[in-house]
Formats: structure tokens, sequence, C-alpha cells
């Protein structure tokens, strides 16, 4: 069941990480004209539609991994700790932490990116974007580094 | 101010609670993942070890709930703008200082 709830909660986080990376590029890099390339049509995305999918996903990713978390406790993070495996630890720590405050950072989000588009928000939206998707590509970076330690470290 | 604009001021609250509520540990509950049990406030490990993330969350959450609250009922005004550029600066803030506080991790 644990294994099951673990690659849900890596899709999840792969729908994730695919939104939130074409609307932080959608909104830092906007294409203007035509866009017949495939960094070019990336660009040329319309950033506010992702902003709801980007915060379910977000609370679904989350919960999973809330969910599964006991299992990684009890465990995972024994071993890492018995192999002295110090940075693989710290880099889950911070993941926590990350993950946490991006939750709480949801609502505002929200708020920056609900329509009609504040111009005078444009900033404020484009920042937490961006600090969504450090968080997330962080996140997701060190779920695979975790998931695949005992392979490469052991 | 609307409820939509108190909404900054909650992840301004949550970020600033959350890293004190880590700190501190000022956990609401603990969860003993080896025994599958719940207990009031911050507990000492029981036979494994014990979780506070959860507390954590839920003591941010209802802290930054209330302030947000509170902030909606005073009236809007030129703070908006400050208030709009603090709800990224100050998680970010908060993610600087977890940096900083886990540096031993990486530092071994």
């Amino acid at each position: 069941m644990i294994i099951a709830l673990l690659i849900l909660h890596g899709l999840l986080a792969v729908a994730l990480l695919g939104a939130i990376t074409h609307q932080t590029i959608g909104v830092w890099l906007p294409a203007h004209g035509n866009a017949e390339s495939f960094v070019g049509r990336m660009r040329a995305v319309t950033a506010a539609s992702y902003a709801n999918a980007i915060i379910v996903l977000y609370l679904l990713t989350a919960t999973l991994g809330a969910i599964i978390y006991p299992a990684y406790r009890l465990n995972v993070r024994v071993v890492l700790e018995q192999m002295q495996l110090y940075w693989q630890n710290g880099a889950f720590e911070l993941k926590e932490h990350f993950v946490t405050l991006g939750l709480g950072m949801l609502p505002a989000y929200w708020y920056f990116w609900r329509q009609p588009l504040a111009n005078e928000l444009a900033r404020a939206r484009a920042v937490m974007t961006a600090l969504l998707a450090l968080i997330i590509w962080w996140s997701f970076v060190v779920g695979h580094v975790l998931n695949n330690v005992r392979g490469f470290e052991s | 101010m609307t409820a939509a604009r108190s909404l900054p001021t909650f992840t301004i609250a949550f970020a600033i609670l959350y890293l004190l509520s880590v700190e501190f540990n000022w956990a609401l509950f603990t969860y003993h993942p080896a025994l599958e049990e719940f207990g009031l406030l911050a507990q000492k490990p029981k036979d494994g070890p014990a979780m506070y993330w959860y507390g954590w969350i839920a003591t941010s959450a209802a802290g930054a709930f209330v302030i947000a609250a509170a902030a909606s009922r005073v009236p809007a005004g030129s703070a908006s703008r400050l208030r709009s550029g603090l709800a990224w600066a100050v998680p970010l803030a908060a993610m600087l200082a977890f940096v900083y506080i886990l540096r031993g991790y990486f530092t071994k």
C-alpha cells in the first residue's frame, strides 16, 4: 500500500512540476509575437490558467506525502542515520520545511492569481510563483535522490 | 479589509509561526508512528521516534487563521502593497532561516 501511495505521490509531483514550470516560464519569460518553436510555445502559455491546477496538485501531493511520511520516518530515516548520510538527511529536512512554507503560501498565491489579474500584484505574483517553483523542484529532486539513495551510496 | 485581502496576511503569519513552532517545538499535537498514537502538545518519544511536523503545521495554521481573521476587520489602506511584498519576502526569509538552522547537516 505504501509503495502504491509513493508511486502516486511521485506521479502527482511530476504533474505539479510540469504545471509550475510552465507557469514560471510563462510569467518570467513571456513570448512576444508568434511562438513556433517548442521553447517559444512553452513561453507562450497562459500562465494564469495553471494557478488552480497547481493549488489542487500541491495539496494532493503534500497530503500524500504526509500520509507516507511515518513510513519514511520509521524505515528510511533510521537507515540514513545509520549510514551517516548527513546531507541526504538534511536535504529531506529542508524539503519538509520548504513544502510546509509552500502550503502556507498557497492562500496568497491564489489571491495574487485570481481573476481579473491585478496589475499592482504583478511583481508579487511573479516572485511567489518562482518561489513555489523552487520549492517544488527542490522537493522533487530530493525525493528522487532519497528514493534511490541505497542504490548509489550503500 | 475583505476576507480575500487577508490571505497574504495568513501567508506571512504562517511562515513566522511555523519557524517559531519548529525552533521552540510548539507542536499542537505529537504523532508516535511506531505506536500509531496521537498525543496532545509536544510529547517525548515513546517506543520509537516522535513526529512533531503535523503538530507544527496545526499550530501555525490555527495561529495564522486567527491573525488573518483579525486582519480582515482592519480597513484596507496603504499597507496593502507592503503586505503583498511581505507575502513572498517573509516565506523566503523563513526558507533561508531553515537553511541556516540545518547547516550542520551539510558541513559534517
